[in-house]
Order: C-alpha cells, then structure tokens, then sequence
C-alpha cells in the first residue's frame, strides 16, 4: 500500500450539505413537461393540432368561396388553383368545405371534453368524496348507464330530436361522461386512502384543503389524459353519425358528412372521398399520440 | 359464483327496462302521432282504425304497459315505410349476414389484435414494438367507414382482388370483415400490450425464471395466460364496437344485413323500424356485456373460487 | 477444508437510464463454501438484491448490465457471466432455486400450486406428468404443508402469506438444488410466521446440505441461521466475516451502526435505539472515498478522498475501513457495538 501522509488521518470536518440532494428537484409538472418535450411523437401531434386549428379558423375566413354557395355549372371539378380542393357534386369549393367540417369537429370534441370536464368529475369526484350510502347508489346508476349502447341511442335521439350540431353534443351528454366519472372516483378512492391525505387529516386540515391541494393535483393529470382521448372519441361519434345519416344538417359539412358523400362517388370522383378522409385521420392520430405522449407524461409510477 | 350471475342478470334485467322505457318516450316526444304524413292521404276513418290498431287513443300508461309486453313478446311492430312487414320479419331475413360479418371479423381481431400486442411487449421499445404499436395507432385513428371505402375503391375497383361489394361467395367476405376489425384490432392490440408489460415485472415472472424455464414457456404458460384475463373484460366494448361498426360496413361493401336496413330505415324516417332495430341491437349488447361478465367470471379463478361479487 | 460452491469475483452491475448510470454493484467478492449458509446484510438499496438476482442472472439486460471484469464461477465450474441464454435455463431451477421477498405476488395467481412445482421438475428431469405431481406432493409434505395431495389443485389466493412461501420453497427446492438463494425470505411476514420460515430454511439446509445465501436487514435472522456474514453498504461489501466475529468484534463503523440499531432484551444500558444519521448516497456519482464517510461520526480527511480497500483482521475477517490502518488513531468503539460483552 502506497504511503499516504500522517496528516490525512485527521477527523474530516463536517461539511454542512452532507445530505445534500445530488439531482436537482424538479416539480411534477415540469418533470411531466419535459418528458412530453423528449417524445417527438406527441410533440409532433400536438404541433399539427395547432396548425389544423389555425387552418380551420382561418382557412374559411381567407377563402373567396363559402361552404354553401351552390355553383352549379362547376360541379365535380378536380383540384386547381381556383378551387384547391376541387369542388362537390353542387358545385362547392371542397377547400372551405372540409376546414369548416375541421371547425365542426374540433367544435364537438372541445364540447364533449367541457360536459366530461364538468359531469364526469363532479361525479365521480362527489362519489368518491362522500362514498358510503352515496357512493352506492351513484355507483348502481353508472353501471346501468354504460352499459347502455350510447351509439345506438344516440341515433334514436337525434331521428327523434332532428339532426343538428346541438342534437349530436346532447347524445353525447347522455352517457359519454361515465368513463371519465368512474376512472376519477377510482384514483380519489385510492387516494383518500394514501399515507399522505390521512397525514394530511391528522394535522387538522380541512375538507376543502385536502380536496384543493392534495386530491386535485393527483387527479389532475389522469383528468387531463382522458380529455385527451375523449375529444377524438367525441369527434369520431359526429363523424359516425354524420355517416349513418343523422349528423349535421345540410348545407353545413361535416368531416363525417363529407367522407359519407365522397363514398358515394368515389369511383369517378376520388377527391371527394380523399381530403376529408386524411384531415379526418389527421386529426384523431394526432389527438391519440398526444394521449398516449400525455399519459407517459403524467403517469407518476413511471417517474424515474 | 352463482350470486354473482344472479347480480348480473339482474343488472341486465333494469338496463333493458331502461332502455325500453327510454324508446317509447322518445317515440312519445314526436310532434302529432306518426302518421300526420301519411294522414293528410287517409281519409278519417282509415286513420282513426290505424289509431286504434297502434292502441294510440289509449291512456298512455296503458300504451306504456302495451309497448312492453308486445317487445319481451319479439313483437317490434310494422314498418311505417312498407306497412307489410314487421320489423321481427326483418330481423329474422338480414339478422344471419350480419352475425355471420360479426363474428369473422371478432376471429380476425382477436386473432391478430393479442398477436400484435404481444409481439409488442416482447419486444419493447424495439423496432417490432414501434411498428405494432404504429399500426395500432392507425387502426384507432382511422375508423371503419373510412378503411371501408378506401379498401373497396383501390382494393375492389381499381386493382380488381376482390369483389367491392355484395354477400356472395367466401371472396365477398374477406374484405368488409377486415374493415369491420381494423379498429378492434388496435384496441385489442394495444391493451393485451400494456397488460403483458405489466404481467412482465410481476414477481411471480422472475419466479418462472428461477425456474429454469425456456422464455417461451414463461411467456406463454405465465405470461400471456396472465395477461389475457383483463383482456375479458374489454370483449364487451369490443362486441359494442363491431356490432355498431356492421351499421357502416354492410353499407358500405352492401351486405345484405341487419345494419344497412338500419341506415336505411334512419334514411326513410322508418321510426318502428329504427326502433325496433336499436332495441334489438341494444339486447344483443347487453346480452354480450352479461355473458363476458361471466366467462371473467370462469376464467379466474380469484373470482371462480372464492364467489363473491 | 470444504470447497467453494460459489466465487464471486470483482462484481459490478450497472443499470442504465435516461440520466445515466446507477452503480448498484461496485467491486463485489465473495465465496461461498458448501454446506454453508451466508447472509448478506445492509439497509434498502445497498446492492443486495441486485447481486443475488445477478447470480441467478435475473436481471433484465438492459437497462442490467453486468460489468466487463466481473465473475462469478459456480460450483467451479460454470462462468454465470459467460453462459448462453439456454446454458442459463440449466442452471436455473436445476442447481439453483430461489426465494423471493413476497410469497403474495411471487405465485402466479392462475395456475395450481401443483402446477408450479411441477414445472421445474419437467422442464430438468424429464420425467412424466404424474410423476412430477407425486414429487411436488413430496415437496409440499417437506416444507411443511398438510394435505400435500390437495394443495396440488389450489391456487395461491387460497393460501396464507406463510403457506405461500412454503410453496416457494417447494419450488425453489424441485430439483435439489446445490444453492439456494433466498431474497429477503421473511420480510413480508407476520413475525411468529417469520420465526417458522427460518426453522425451515435451517432444517431443510441440515437435511440437505445445500448452500444458502440469505439476504436480509434482519440481523435476528442472521444470527439464527447463518455462519458467515456479509455486510453491504453503497454497492461495496464493507465488512466480512464469520458470524462470531462480526457480531462479537464488528470492525466497520456501519457494522457497529447496523448493531446498534438491533433492540434487544439483555441490553444492560438503559440506553434508547440508535439509528444511524443520514441517507445513503446516490449511485449515479458514488464518492470517491469510502461511501459511508458521510455518515461516518469518525470519518478523516483520508476516508473522503481515498477508497480504503480491504484490511484483514484475521483470516476469515475483512473488513473496509481506514480506521484499521496502522496510521489511524484509535477510537473508542461505542460498547454496545461490541455485542453481548459479558455474555
């Protein structure tokens, strides 16, 4: 063994940041944040929502065409430079048809999200907060709800009430809240039960506090990934409608609207069918990979 | 075990009621009765019969009471639009292409939805990972009445494989059964990899290790048996998803089914129709979530055995 | 003399993550002889599990990755770091069982009891179906268990915790194993079931002579059944040597924290439990010097900057600390370190 100096065999002095922490603390949400910033996928959905909503605010406003006009000696044109999209069986500029159906859709699912939003966490968060008495009967009418076909009765309330962007967000505001009712009453029945909400109780907080400043933050980020998946969900529900008949009342376009109409003359026409189709696509892949780059994100299990 | 079927049929028994209930109020909600069309043809008297056929000038609980023991019957009523049929006669005719549709295509989705999904999660964050879950993703983001008509323009028409539309011979089948699953696929696809990845660090894997066995046998004796069981509990949604996909696909491919007759009937305001047709639809469903509830039930046997809730 | 079943050598397993490396194995040696049973102890974190796991190579790779250098030769034979995967299967189950921490979700939940002993016996001896049930039912009635032949067909939920990790010790036991690891085997059990577990593990290990390495924070558990103990700090062992020497004349300042910390009934002090002060340090930059001087109440100037290596205390005795150094002043060892002095 090499020498080592007399002197080294001192007692060490006491450093102050013995137990200093090495890796610097990062919050929640800024660790979520960056995580969502290193998937280039979600980053990438997120970057073409943004240009689609700037494109379906915008496009109509900037077009000479509208979605309504009927120009009935251009009908069926293919793509130019005076119609970008070429133009339908009545002779409308597709271009302002389908940013409109874009507007629509993007409409829907933010609607769908805001009822989620407020029914489905009132709920669930109520359910759970009360639990007892309350929660049971709650719980026995959620499950007798989703397992009603919320499709199929949607198209029977729409046949009855008349097609119309208001008719398709009241079916949805049927029973489209349930999942997100049920997954917020699960994680604050799981939460009410941790360690740190019953430290919590025990130094005397009370309910609003720990509703406020322990329960929401943890429930937050699980809201925020459902929303997430409820708006393509949403969007997907107009779209089908529209398919099947009952969706949004002509003149107006739809994304589902549109895709129906370009089917039926997709043989000689396959433009119609085409742009619609891709923004459709666009759009619910986007909202997906979003989700999914979300829920990576905010799922604290797998904060490393 | 037995309590647990006896909950759920009784659960069953209160949505189908609700359901029931739910149609003939919104039937109620339509202004005048149905036939104010029809009616200004009619003369009086002729309208005043077909009142009374359809029991309209009854209170309304009594018609209430009617409605219900004519539907537990099977009896959905007439066609508005084609006064010779009932809608039972037409469940009967088209009911067959469809079930037949619907269960090529759950075959199919089950089939390579797991397979996907468990190549996925065997090999994690790989390229095999990234290309399943890809694939996954499209068949969520792009939906059945949207593959339809592309597979039946370019696969159909333009190259001319296989037949774009009818009900035919085998060769009709293969291509609305693969737009009828695209979407089942990835929903089964990217579940039975998250549930394979969680079955993957349980402790009782690294048992199965210990054990000396071959990768292959943990996989597929502890893995995949494991991971399976969630699966179960989704096959509801699934039937959810495929019977109400059939609605679009049998229109699109024209298959002679229970669905096109639907989109038919909402496209000629046929309102016994369309009501007859999403009760029927809407049992079925309920049907199908009772019967997964119990094959859970059977399959695992934390629930088998022990036989609580 | 009797002869190594096991030499581990210079061990380093590292894991890999997005924001760099955790050393959680740092130089590791050790033998193990046959018929022995060793114990590795230390707090959470400290490398223990990890090196039992990498023995049985259990360690997903990656993010595990066992350090170029590193080697543990087997029964002095088989270079566990050099094996195939398939070499592997081999050795697994056939010359090596192992017992995990947690007897509730160390079962597979869907599969008999029966079933899961089996398993093992098939895949290594070849033997008929029935035959390896008539010897899982042998297992069963060794580790303790009534009613062997019904226990077959139940599934683990209708077990207790205790039963369970019976179980796992039929299973790990299947083939007759020459070592047996066993991860923490009582510490998700009740106390009394604790007590029961290890009069198994030592009955079982007379009967069979099979080497064990336990791996424990439990030093009640140590002294009952072990001969020879390891002490682990920070990825590195600190401290070795047979058990009489490490309980009776501790030579690490972390052996005499882990001491101290044991309540016991014949203390003479009326003095309260003592915890050691402060946490272990972080693996993604481990010190230079010896890991514990941050904690150390005798560290000096040469313990922050200087790994100290291994000192000998007598032949079956090392431990890791400058304080043995002929140049170190010599520090009063708190007495109850010392372990039952009069006793």
């Amino acid at each position: 063994m090499e020498a080592i100096s007399k002197e080294k065999f001192q007692p060490a002095e006491k450093t102050a940041n013995v137990e200093a922490i090495v890796r610097p603390s990062v919050t929640y949400w800024q660790d979520a944040w960056r995580r969502l910033k290193k998937n280039r996928m979600a980053m990438a959905g997120l970057i073409v929502l943004i240009i689609l909503a700037g494109f379906a605010i915008f496009a109509p406003m900037f077009s000479s065409h509208d979605y309504k006009t009927q120009v009935l000696k251009d009908t069926f044109l293919k793509p130019s430079s005076a119609h970008w999209f070429g133009t339908d069986q009545l002779g409308r500029d597709l271009w302002v048809r389908v940013w409109w159906g874009v507007r629509i859709s993007l409409f829907i699912g933010l609607a769908a999200a805001a009822i989620d939003l407020v029914v489905g966490v009132l709920y669930g968060g109520i359910s759970a907060y009360f639990g007892g008495r309350v929660d049971d009967i709650m719980q026995r009418i959620l499950e007798i709800i989703y397992a009603i076909p919320l499709l199929l009765l949607a198209i029977l309330f729409i046949v009855f009430m008349g097609p119309g962007i208001s008719s398709i967000i009241i079916a949805y505001a049927i029973s489209g809240w349930v999942t997100m009712a049920r997954l917020v009453r699960g994680q604050m029945l799981l939460l009410k039960e941790q360690e740190f909400v019953l430290a919590a109780r025990t130094l005397g907080a009370r309910p609003a506090r720990i509703i406020l400043r322990h329960l929401v933050p943890n429930v937050l980020g699980l809201i925020i990934v459902q929303l997430t998946y409820v708006v393509p969900t949403a969007i997907f529900f107009e779209a089908f409608l529209s398919f099947v008949g009952v969706g949004i009342r002509p003149p107006m376009a739809s994304l589902g609207k549109l895709i129906s109409e370009g089917a039926q003359v997709m043989r000689y026409q396959p433009h119609l069918l085409l742009y619609p189709t891709i923004l459709f696509s666009l759009i619910l892949l986007s909202f997906n990979l979003l989700g999914d780059g979300l829920r990576d994100a905010l799922d604290p299990k797998m904060r490393k | 075990m037995l309590k647990y079927a006896v909950r759920r049929i009784i659960y069953m028994i209160i949505t189908l009621w609700v359901i029931v209930t739910a149609t003939f109020f919104l039937m109620k909600l339509l202004p005048g009765n149905p036939f104010a069309n029809a009616s200004a043809k009619l003369p009086p008297e002729a309208l005043a019969i077909i009142i009374q056929q359809y029991g309209l000038d009854q209170p309304e609980w009594k018609q209430y009471l009617k409605y219900v023991v004519n539907i537990t019957q099977g009896d959905f009523g007439v066609s508005y639009q084609y006064p010779t049929r009932t809608v039972a006669e037409v469940i009967s005719k088209s009911f067959q292409a469809s079930l037949e549709l619907g269960l090529e295509s759950l075959f199919l989705a089950i089939i390579v939805g797991l397979t996907l999904g468990t190549v996925a999660a065997l090999k994690h964050n790989k390229l095999g990972d990234y290309s399943a879950m890809f694939v996954a993703l499209v068949g969520i983001s792009i939906p059945s009445f949207v593959v339809g008509p592309l597979l039946s323009l370019y696969v159909g028409v333009k190259a001319g494989w296989l037949p774009p539309g009818l009900w035919d011979g085998p060769e009709h089948r293969i291509m609305p059964a693969i737009a009828l699953s695209f979407g089942t696929i990835a929903i089964l696809a990217r579940m039975m990899r998250a549930s394979m990845l969680e079955v993957s660090s349980m402790d009782y894997i690294k048992t199965a290790k210990s054990k000396g066995l071959s990768t292959t046998a943990v996989v597929r004796n502890h893995m995949v048996r494991n991971a399976i069981l969630p699966v179960v509990t989704i096959l509801g949604p699934i039937a959810v998803n495929v019977i109400t996909g059939t609605l679009v696909v049998e229109r699109i491919f024209a298959v002679p089914g229970l669905g096109a007759q639907f989109v038919e009937s909402i496209y000629s305001n046929d309102y016994t129709m369309i009501t007859g047709l999403t009760l029927f639809y809407a049992s079925i469903l309920v049907v199908v979530m009772f019967v997964t509830d119990i094959v859970y039930g059977l399959v695992d046997p934390r629930i088998r055995v022990a036989g609580r809730r | 003399m009797a002869k190594p079943i096991l030499e581990v050598n210079d061990l380093r397993v590292s894991f890999k993550m997005y924001a760099g490396e955790v050393q959680a194995v740092r130089g590791v040696s050790f033998t193990l002889n046959k018929g022995e049973v060793l114990a590795i102890v230390g707090e959470s974190g400290c490398g223990k599990s990890v090196t039992a796991q990498t023995i049985m190579r259990l360690n997903p790779t990656p993010p595990s990755i066992i350090k170029e250098g590193s080697s543990i030769l087997f029964d002095g034979k088989h270079e566990i770091t050099k094996l195939t995967n398939s070499q592997m299967e081999h050795v697994r189950g056939e010359e090596m069982g192992m017992i995990f921490q947690d007897p509730m979700t160390s079962l597979n939940p869907t599969m008999t009891i029966g079933a899961q002993i089996s398993e093992g016996i098939r895949k290594h001896q070849k033997v008929k179906k029935v035959e390896a049930l008539l010897r899982a039912s042998d297992l069963l009635a060794l580790v303790g268990i009534s009613n062997p032949h019904e226990r077959l067909h139940q599934y683990p939920h209708e077990l207790s915790g205790g039963m369970r990790q019976r179980v796992m010790i039929a299973i790990a036991l299947a083939c007759n194993p020459k070592l047996l690891i066993a991860d923490e085997p009582t510490t998700a059990l009740d106390v009394t079931i604790q007590a029961q577990i290890i009069d198994l593990l030592r009955d079982i290990q007379k009967k069979t002579e099979t080497s064990i390495i336990i791996i424990t924070h439990d030093l009640g558990v140590v002294a009952e059944i072990a001969q020879r103990v390891l002490v682990m700090y920070a990825g590195r062992v600190v401290e070795q040597g047979y058990l009489d020497e490490i309980f009776y004349n501790p030579q690490h300042p972390y052996t005499w924290g882990l001491l101290r910390s044991v309540p016991r009934l014949d203390s003479d002090t009326k003095s309260a439990l003592v915890s050691i002060p402060g946490t272990p340090p972080d693996l993604f930059a481990p010190p230079k010097g010896c890991a514990f001087a941050a904690r150390c109440p005798y560290a000096m100037k040469v313990c922050t900057e200087i790994d100290p290596g291994h000192f000998r205390v007598s032949d079956t005795h090392s431990s890791a600390c400058w304080l043995l150094h002929e140049d170190a002043p010599n520090v009063e060892r708190p007495i109850e370190a010392g372990g039952r002095t009069h006793g």
